[in-house]
């Protein structure tokens, strides 16, 4: 790996170059699966669809060598917030009729925990499907490929942008806590130390990222953006191929089938077929 | 005071190999200086004096306690960090807060806080400061104010990673009066800088790293007196003292009253 690679990769984005055919993809057609994946797994009615699709992305990210990371991503996320939204939706939604188990204090309802697999499975499809569209895309090439669908640079510079921000806080924390430590601050140690530690940081932060979002405009500026009627070329080249072709074809299938099966769904009672 | 580095080594996650082997030790509170190119490992090795980094392999001793036995937050009593960028640093509303936090923090009795303030303020400029916000302060301010406030700690060494960057003639006046200060006050100071018309005037001991390696480490006049090994690191001797070897002088000026002197000497002793 070259001297300037690996400054980029260090600095710049959640982007982890490796050479797997889901990084060679065109970014177009990972930016069509999050979308239709996930607005087609949250219109459809029934929970199951969305776990399949996340079946997929495990797929997926073990075609781009990401299997490690996606799953502890995955993890990570799944296991919290399922259990918030197992508690809340399972123990306290009104919709709660059949009930699964009773603790004296609240029951756990059926309809809640359907409800709360749902929308984890909705979560994790978009979410998944992002992370593994970040972390397989080289930048540059997603602002490309928005460019050539006809967003104007402006704006594809600040999806770039925006799309550095996470990591780049990330940084930022880092480094003030090293100075926070380096100044007495106990990060180490019980939650609570931690989260005193982290509290005189959130200021910091803000402000450091507000600086940036100034230097970001001022860049937009000074680098030509604002030129009018002049359609900037861009260094990266891209192409979809006939493979490409089929697979946007079907993610937009997909979405169609999905949309028009939940628009069924939900007009079954008006169609007169039972319930 | 006492600071021993045996054969560090430290990889960054990223799998870069910033430090191959340091080994070294400090004793007693002569000013040190760290010098060496971009990229050559002189902030990763200072990172491991209060243990921010830890050892890959090899060690730090601080008084003869590995530095990975406690915390850095507990290392700040003793081992003070000053850091480049004095935005990373501070972020208090006002500078009397910022120079009154690290302090408070490691359990220094109020009363003496407010016996160090003044003194500390003055040293760095900043005694008409003390309530201003730290946006209003300009940048050479700012590095002061993040010096003050770790001197405010008083811990027995103190390091400065590249105090002189951005610095004008009266900032590294102003430097090197506390450089002094602390060596008076028993301090150790460790600083690493990319002057070195300000190394040699402050430094008598001076290290230069080479690719995560020692290159040179003794007597600064004896280190400019080797301009061509520190050209591996692409450190060049303050011009003055390039001059005074360009002349055929065994040891290098440091400043201009030095070589005069020594001409003169020399004319005396030729005649
Ligand atoms: N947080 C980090 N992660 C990965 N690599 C780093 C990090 N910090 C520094 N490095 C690398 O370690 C090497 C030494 O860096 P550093 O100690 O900052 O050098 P210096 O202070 O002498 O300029 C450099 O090659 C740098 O790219
Ligand atoms: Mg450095």
């Amino acid at each position: 790996m070259s001297k300037q690679n690996k400054i980029k990769t260090k600095k710049t984005s959640s982007y982890i170059p490796l050479d797997s055919p889901i990084d060679r993809m065109h970014p177009m057609v990972k930016i069509y699966g999050v979308l239709c994946l996930g607005i087609g797994c949250a219109a459809f009615p029934f929970l199951w669809l969305s776990y399949a699709v996340v079946a997929f992305l495990f797929c997926v990210a073990w075609r781009a060598k990401l299997l490690g990371r996606f799953s502890k991503f995955i993890i990570a996320f799944a296991v919290p917030i399922t259990c918030m939204l197992l508690i809340i939706q399972g123990l306290y939604s009104p919709k709660n009729v059949t009930v699964l188990a009773d603790f004296g204090f609240a029951r756990l309802g059926l309809e809640g925990v359907v409800y709360a697999f749902k929308t984890v499975g909705t979560l994790l499809v978009f979410l998944g499907g992002f992370y593994l569209m970040t972390t397989t895309t080289y930048p540059g090439k997603l602002v490309t490929a928005m460019q050539d669908a006809g967003l104007n640079s402006k704006a594809g510079y600040l999806v770039l942008a925006s799309l550095n921000v996470v990591p780049q806080i990330q940084r930022r924390i880092a480094v003030i806590q090293e100075a926070q430590t380096a100044r007495g601050v106990e990060v180490e140690g019980t939650m609570s130390t931690r989260f005193k530690a982290f509290l005189p940081i959130i200021g910091p932060t803000v402000m450091s990222s507000l600086v940036d979002v100034q230097e970001r405009g001022m860049t937009l500026e000074t680098r030509g953006f604002g030129v009018k009627d002049v359609r900037p070329t861009s260094f990266v080249a891209l192409y979809l191929t006939p493979g490409e072709k089929a697979a946007k074809k079907v993610l937009v299938a997909f979405l169609i089938v999905c949309v028009l099966f939940a628009v069924f769904w939900a007009l079954r009672p008006v169609l007169g077929l039972g319930v | 005071m006492r600071i021993e580095i045996r054969d560090l080594r430290h990889t960054y996650p990223t799998g870069e190999e910033a430090l191959k082997g340091v080994s070294f030790t400090i004793e007693g509170v002569t000013p040190v200086a760290v010098v060496g190119q971009n990229g050559s490992g002189k902030t990763t090795l200072v990172k491991h004096f209060n243990r921010i980094l830890s050892p890959t392999s090899g060690a730090v001793l601080i008084d003869g306690v590995e530095t990975t036995k406690q915390s850095t937050a507990k290392w700040s009593k003793r081992v003070g960090y000053v850091f480049q960028n004095p935005d990373d640093q501070l972020f208090l509303n006002s500078v009397r807060k910022e120079f009154e936090f690290g302090p408070e923090r490691v359990g220094v009795p109020a009363a003496d806080i407010q016996k160090r303030l003044p003194e500390i303020a003055e040293l760095c400029g900043l005694g008409d400061k003390l309530d201003s916000h730290t946006f209003d302060l300009t940048a050479t301010q700012k590095k002061f104010c993040a010096i003050g406030s770790v001197m405010m700690m008083d811990p027995d060494v103190i390091i400065f990673d590249e105090p002189t960057c951005g610095q004008d003639v009266e900032g590294s006046r102003r430097l090197s009066e506390i450089i002094g200060h602390l060596e008076k006050r028993g301090k150790l100071c460790v600083t690493i800088s990319h002057d070195m018309k300000f190394v040699a005037a402050n430094f008598p001991r001076v290290v230069a790293l080479c690719h995560g390696r020692v290159l040179i480490d003794g007597d600064s006049r004896e280190v400019f007196a080797k301009p061509e090994l520190l050209k591996k690191s692409f450190v060049s001797p303050p011009p003055i003292s390039r001059v005074s070897l360009g002349m055929g002088f065994e040891k290098p000026a440091f400043s201009v009253d030095e070589l005069v002197e020594t001409m003169k000497a020399r004319r005396r002793k030729m005649a």
